[in-house]
């Protein structure tokens, strides 16, 4: 978002006292447009809704424990109930059993709402191209995130929340009293991230080597260790 | 054939007792496993079954599996009499230590059977099972429904004319109307299970819980039937989680299908493995180095751990507890580093192979291996403060969805839910596979079998794996770690290079995937949440006839009504908790 420090003119005679005026006031007052602060604000606290199919439920359970901590980026606040969230993340396999239900729920959600498909199966199918399940989320449901894995890492749900974070601070919702049944949130931009990050991933020369564990630290050390120590580190 | 049974079978005993009880035409089958195979004839199934359960000189009470075979396309049936479908039932006895697979001819044109259920109630699931994938119809079944596939499904999956693939099926469409029709279906009508919607003082609140619920642990969906807050029956449905694993076996080559086990309880991780890769090293006549062996135990006894401590956080967490979840998790993240630093993978490595394991240990895994093992002791008795020693959580608890052992048998309760009812029956000290008569440990045991000794059990199971750990890492053998053998997968690359069988047989089981003698084979093991077997079929080909997998979680879930009737709302998210299910094990 755009925002800028309040710039007051003062008076030359009045300078002194307006210095200490004026870092006060940097520190606690900001300027910006209503839109953008609303988007702002909404791209940083997409409350997801509790919601898991199968395997890659788990994972997305750890991105909300320590080690991940979704909280950094304002998602922690699972909602039970689908009218108190913004975020469906599908997590796993769309069971054609579990497609209607799917389907209700979602229906449920209210607007500006947002899907992220988590993992292969929720993508594609996946492996498993078989009769009782929906050879991916998208044949029912507008996907805005798709992270691939099997089950993608609790990271890489994140790097997909960030994704759409990104996209939706930059959406502006009109701010009327009256919205639409979309919210006013426009469907955000999917650029092929395969695409964008090919050329980071193919500077990559040197891979670990799957004959050794890495460097990873121990728990005995990091116990041990003082959290000064480790930033020195 | 028969003489040939008298032969193989008079030292097992039960082919005499058999004999004594029903005359000869118990008809023998040899199976690479050795548990002795009867067939028997539609009529004499009910007095078969209810004298190995109830008459018999020590009894089978355990009603391990049950389910069937489409055999119509099958090649190698030497021996057995003609079916166009076969339905086979696994009993164990405890006593004896046996099992004994019981089979019963069916032809398409009548493929109706008696119903089990007088003798086992834990039937009823595996019979409405049965007849949702094969069609087999079980006549006095008290509800005979479709279980796994929606109620509108047509055909019967594991037919082999029923296609396997989504993609050739007509594409999935979410029409307003689908969805409408479909749910209409799911709608519980209490009259159909034979409920009343009143009784004389009362109407009876019907709730539906899940099928999407966070305390149901995964896509589970109970109805209940209340008197104000207390669960007067409780119908479990399943079926939201059916994966098709089983018809998934028909068309993965061997080698392949490891990937899909690791699915099956997915916080097992290679633990599913374990069964399917045994099975098969049984039926192609593998020997699997002792380096492999422990590497193996090593692997499995870290994931019992892992899935035993999301047990019990969300255990604690049901009830109340808020905090240890995300302790738990942390030591989980541990754990996985360790894996991921032998394996590369986290939850599924599909890392155990046929013959073997994927690869050799890296550099440095001990260390990491030790660092955990000596953590986790002083982590776990702060949780025993912490949550077992809280006096909430035992009043929560203790005495709560309580069973005892023998109904624990009948209802086909295995694993840890066996255990703390105060029976020691763990395959892995009873029948030690893949190497665990080789390890110092006990088996945990608790007497209530209520909640909280389900609990007790497991966490008590956490400290045993810790040590069988300790014992892989201080003795960890060297050698090979997958056999030489030719059927092994993927074959050892280096000796193509030096003669040209090894190349052949390298080519082969690359492309092809190595082929398997015709034959029956099943392996039990002892999983996170109980005996998880796997019972493999070969028509000698390079993928399987027929794959049954038997998973802890069906029947336990089946038991909820058993357990929970009577007791409050919260009692049962309780009970539902200790009970320790992930839907793709009960649904696979
Ligand atoms: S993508 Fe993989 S991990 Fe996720 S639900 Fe599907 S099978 Fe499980």
């Amino acid at each position: 978002m755009r925002w800028r420090l309040i710039k007051t003119e003062p008076d030359a005679s009045m300078k002194q006292v307006d210095d200490a005026f004026n870092e006060d006031l940097a520190d606690s007052v900001l300027v910006t447009k209503l839109q953008d602060l609303v988007a702002w604000s909404r791209a940083h606290s997409i409350w997801p809704f509790n919601f898991g199919l199968s395997c890659c439920y788990v994972e997305m359970a750890t991105a909300i424990t320590p080690r991940h901590d979704i909280a950094r980026f304002g998602s922690e606040i699972m909602r039970a109930t689908p009218r108190q969230a913004d975020l469906l993340i599908v997590t796993g396999t769309v069971f054609r059993k579990m497609g209607p239900v799917l389907q209700h729920l979602y229906d449920q959600l209210l607007a500006p709402r947002w899907v992220i498909s988590m993992g292969s199966c929720s993508n594609s199918g996946g492996m498993y191209d078989v009769y009782s399940v929906v050879q991916g989320v998208d044949k029912f449901l507008p996907v805005d995130v798709y992270v691939p894995g099997c089950p993608p890492r609790p990271e890489a749900l994140l790097q997909g929340l960030i994704l759409l974070q990104e996209a939706v601070e930059k959406d502006r919702r009109p701010l009327a009293w009256v919205v639409d049944e979309t919210g006013g949130a426009e469907r955000i931009a999917k650029p092929n991230q395969r695409d964008l990050r090919t050329p980071e991933r193919m500077a990559v020369t040197q891979l670990a080597q799957p004959t050794t564990v890495g460097d990873a630290p121990l728990s005995g050390e990091l116990l041990s260790s003082t959290r000064s120590d480790r930033r020195e580190k | 054939m028969s003489e040939l049974a008298d032969q193989s079978a008079t030292d097992t005993g039960v082919a005499m007792q058999l004999k004594a009880q029903f005359g000869t035409d118990c008809l023998f089958q040899p199976t690479v496993d050795g548990i002795p195979t009867f067939w028997v004839s539609k009529d004499r199934l009910l007095p078969v079954m209810s004298f190995l359960k109830n008459q018999i000189k020590r009894p089978y009470p355990l009603l391990l599996d049950l389910s069937a075979i489409d055999e119509r396309l099958r090649e190698h049936r030497e021996g057995q009499p003609d079916a166009d479908f076969t339905a086979f039932y696994h009993l164990m006895s405890l006593e004896r230590n046996e099992d004994v697979r019981i089979k019963v001819a069916l032809s398409d044109a009548d493929n109706r059977l008696p119903s089990l259920t007088p003798v086992w109630q834990s039937a009823n699931w595996y019979e409405r099972e049965a007849f949702d994938m094969f069609g087999i119809v079980f006549d006095d079944h008290p509800n005979l429904r479709r279980i796994l596939t929606p109620p509108l499904w047509e055909g019967h999956p594991l037919r082999k004319e029923h296609p396997a693939r989504a993609t050739e099926m007509d594409p999935f469409k979410m029409t307003p109307e689908f969805q409408q029709a479909q749910q209409e279906d799911l709608r519980f009508v209490p009259e159909e299970w034979g409920m009343n919607r009143e009784a004389k003082h009362t109407d009876f609140m019907f709730l539906n819980l899940g099928p999407n619920h966070p305390s149901v642990h995964g896509v589970f969906r109970v109805a209940l039937q209340l008197d104000g807050e207390v669960v007067i029956d409780a119908v479990p449905d399943i079926g939201y989680h059916h994966r098709a694993a089983e018809k998934m076996g028909e068309r993965q080559s061997w080698h392949t299908f490891i990937p899909y086990t690791d699915r099956i309880d997915y916080l097992g991780g290679v633990m599913n493995n374990l069964p399917y890769v045994m099975a098969i090293e049984q039926m192609a006549g593998i020997e699997v180095p002792p380096r492999a062996q422990v590497i193996r135990i090593m692997l499995a006894e870290l994931f019992r751990i892992s899935s035993h401590l999301i047990f019990y956080g969300t255990f604690v967490q049901d009830v109340g507890q808020m905090s240890p979840v995300f302790y738990m998790f942390a030591d989980r993240e541990r754990l996985f580093s360790i894996i991921e630093a032998i394996t590369g993978g986290r939850m599924h490595p599909s890392w155990f192979r046929i013959g073997g394991v994927c690869q050799d240990l890296p550099a440095g895994w001990d260390a990491m291996v030790r660092d955990f093992i000596d953590y986790m002791p002083k982590r776990l008795a702060e949780y025993e403060r912490m949550s077992m020693q809280n006096s909430i959580l035992k009043r929560r608890t203790i005495g709560i969805g309580q069973y005892d052992t023998a109904e624990a048998l009948d209802w086909g309760v295995t694993g840890p839910g066996l255990r703390a009812t105060g029976c020691d029956w763990d395959l892995r000290k009873k029948r030690p596979y893949g190497g665990y008569d080789q390890f110092e440990f006990d088996v945990p045991i608790a007497h209530n079998g209520d909640c909280y000794d389900r609990c007790r059990v497991r966490v008590d199971e956490i400290h045993e794996s810790l040590r069988i750990v300790r014992q892989c890492l201080d003795n960890m053998p060297g050698g090979d770690y997958k056999a030489l053998h030719p059927q092994t997968t993927p074959p050892p690359k280096e000796r193509t290079m030096e003669d040209i069988e090894t190349l052949i047989q390298h080519f082969l089981n690359v492309s092809w995937g190595p082929v398997i003698p015709p034959s029956e084979c099943t392996m039990a093991i002892e999983a996170t949440k109980g005996i998880n077997s796997y019972y493999l079929i070969s028509d000698g080909g390079t993928m399987s006839y027929r794959t049954r997998i038997r998973t802890p979680s069906f029947p336990h879930l089946q038991m909820i009504p058993l357990i929970s009737n009577g007791f409050l709302i919260a009692d049962l998210i309780a009970i539902l908790a200790s009970i320790d299910f992930v839907m793709a094990d009960v649904d696979r």
